[in-house]
């Protein structure tokens, strides 16, 4: 499957700030890809720079085939793009808005801009000014989805969305995809990557740490480990050679014991914070492992 | 490209209407003053003549205060001359930053628009802006002086006007790069430098060692009592202030499509 996103060793810096360093790679096409990292891990640096919004000293960005330094004006007119700040013209009206993106992208999209507004239900008549952060953002998904394009890129789409809206939004990221689409999806809500994407990339301090399927991801050799024994609730991840974890435990008068796969967050913190969990504290006893012993 | 013209036209409309109204509707009330005030203007203007450094600056030296064109010149001309900078200032200053201010910048720059059409875009709304504005308050400005009977030498009206555009565009086209280089919005600094040019202008008209210099300033070539008088063109400072409005129109096209934009 051919790839609509390939990023090779893309270095950016503010001045003596960091960016982003030596990032690499790449999304293929209809896939909804999620983006994750803490605030300042730069993930929006990336975006910026898929964009052409900001300028990058070293690597490159093909987006569609297309290299971002000298096509992108051709990129962009495939890729609808939701800002996680949603800010327009506050004195203009949504159905003006709406209609000066397509006029930009030399579109006739009333047909589908209706269709998304129905579905998002926004009142195109409202001022800018008059709508709340959640409405703003609705009618950025319009904004970005109106001229159906070949490529999504939202970054933090879903913050400020009512749990209906949310849902909507995903039911219609997934019907674009269906039908060809790709989607990168930047967000800090880790079960929005595991419900809704195929790949995952995690960003912190400004490096690539993994790229790799959400599956594979949250595969791992650690187990969450909750027990109750002596009248005590234990729960705590183990890493290393089951057998260990087994005879460590046989000698201790057990009620309950329940070995699982860790949780996409317990992966996620293990990236950000390597004290906190997934640690390999020696090779003792199970106890000796323990995370958060009370439930 | 012509989208973000048509928007930009409509975001400073009212800007427009208000300035527009205001110069003009002052300037017409001037004009139609000048009537009731022709006769006590005839034992001022000696008076006005003889006040030296004072009377130079204002031009009240050279033309007789108790002439349309002298009164044109000396008090609609300093209304029009300081509104008009003021107002080229206000559609200028925050035309490009605006888009960084307002995070508008990711949506905008997010469509398919190369961002020197953009600024090129946005650099014709105001010199439309600009050019509407004097149309607006010429077309008052005319609907009084044939009010009075329509006694003036049009060519010199015409062309007074015609260097007004000319030192707008100049006064907008700094603000429009300092607005390049910005990513707030610096509308006190524009208005304060449209207001310097102006306050360098009648100091170099009145300090004599200041003389050579007042080229500097864009209200030397589009002073309403010189071009009143003579009918002449100030050649030097009319070919500084078009090499001042190139460069700062091109300073902006260069900076800010190179500019990492922030949002």
């Amino acid at each position: 499957m051919p790839n609509v996103i390939e990023i090779r060793h893309l270095t950016k810096t503010y001045g003596k700030c960091r960016g982003v360093s030596d990032v690499s790679f790449q999304v293929a096409k209809g896939d909804i890809f999620g983006f994750l990292g803490p605030n300042g891990a730069g993930k929006s640096t990336t975006i910026r720079s898929m964009l052409g919004l900001i300028r990058f000293q070293r690597g490159s960005i093909r987006i569609l085939g297309k290299d971002i330094r000298t096509d992108r004006e051709g990129i962009l007119r495939e890729v609808g793009y939701l800002p996680s700040e949603t800010m327009f013209y506050p004195k203009m009206r949504v159905k003006d808005l709406l209609r000066m993106a397509a006029d930009v992208r030399k579109k006739d999209c009333r047909k589908e801009a209706g269709k998304l507004c129905q579905r998002l239900q926004i009142d195109v008549d409202k001022k800018i000014s008059d709508l709340s952060l959640g409405n703003r953002k609705k009618v950025g998904i319009v904004c970005a989805m109106q001229h159906r394009p070949k490529l999504f890129v939202f970054d933090e789409p879903t913050s400020g969305l009512d749990p209906l809206m949310q849902n909507e939004f995903f039911k219609l990221v997934q019907e674009y995809t269906a039908e060809g689409a790709t989607c990168m999806l930047s967000t800090h809500v880790l079960s929005e990557v595991k419900n809704y994407c195929k790949n995952t990339a995690i960003m912190k301090e400004g490096k690539l740490l993994c790229v790799d399927s959400v599956a594979n991801i949250t595969r791992t050799s650690a187990k969450r480990v909750k027990l109750q024994r002596e009248g005590r609730q234990e729960s705590y991840l183990y890493e290393g050679d089951i057998n260990e974890l087994v005879r460590g435990l046989a000698g201790h008068d057990i009620q309950d014991i329940l070995i699982e796969e860790p949780s996409l967050e317990e992966i996620f913190m293990h990236f950000y914070t390597p004290d906190a969990a997934l640690r390999q504290e020696g090779e003792g006893s199970p106890a000796g492992r323990q995370e958060d012993a009370t439930m | 490209m012509f989208t973000i013209y048509k928007h930009e036209l409509k975001e400073y409309v009212k800007s427009l209407l208000v300035w527009g109204i205001c110069a003009g509707g002052i300037g017409f009330l001037c004009i139609l003053l000048f009537s009731s005030m022709q006769e006590s203007m005839e034992s001022m203007t000696e008076s006005f003549a003889s006040m030296g450094l004072f009377a130079d600056a204002f031009g009240m030296s050279q033309l007789s205060i108790a002439t349309l064109e002298g009164f044109y010149a000396t008090e609609v001309g300093t209304i029009h001359g300081l509104s008009g900078a003021m107002f080229a200032a206000v559609v200028s200053a925050d035309m490009l930053s605006k888009e960084e201010d307002g995070h508008t910048g990711e949506f905008l720059f997010s469509l398919p628009l190369k961002r020197e059409k953009a600024v090129l875009a946005k650099w014709s709304a105001v010199m439309s802006h600009i050019l509407l504005f004097n149309l607006f308050c010429l077309s008052l400005y005319l609907a009084g002086i044939f009010a009075l009977g329509g006694e003036m030498d049009f060519c010199r009206l015409f062309l007074y006007h015609g260097m007004q555009v000319l030192m707008q565009f100049e006064v907008a086209g700094i603000c429009f790069c300092i607005s390049a280089f910005q990513r707030k919005n610096k509308l006190g600094l524009s208005l304060g430098l449209a207001l310097l040019l102006y306050a360098y202008d009648l100091i170099a008209r009145v300090v004599p060692d200041l003389a050579g210099y007042k080229l500097f300033s864009p209200f030397s070539y589009a002073n309403a009592s010189d071009l009143f008088s003579t009918g002449e063109i100030y050649m030097e400072g009319t070919a500084l202030g078009l090499v001042v409005l190139a460069a700062s129109v091109a300073a902006a096209h260069v900076a800010y499509g190179r500019k990492d934009l922030a949002v």
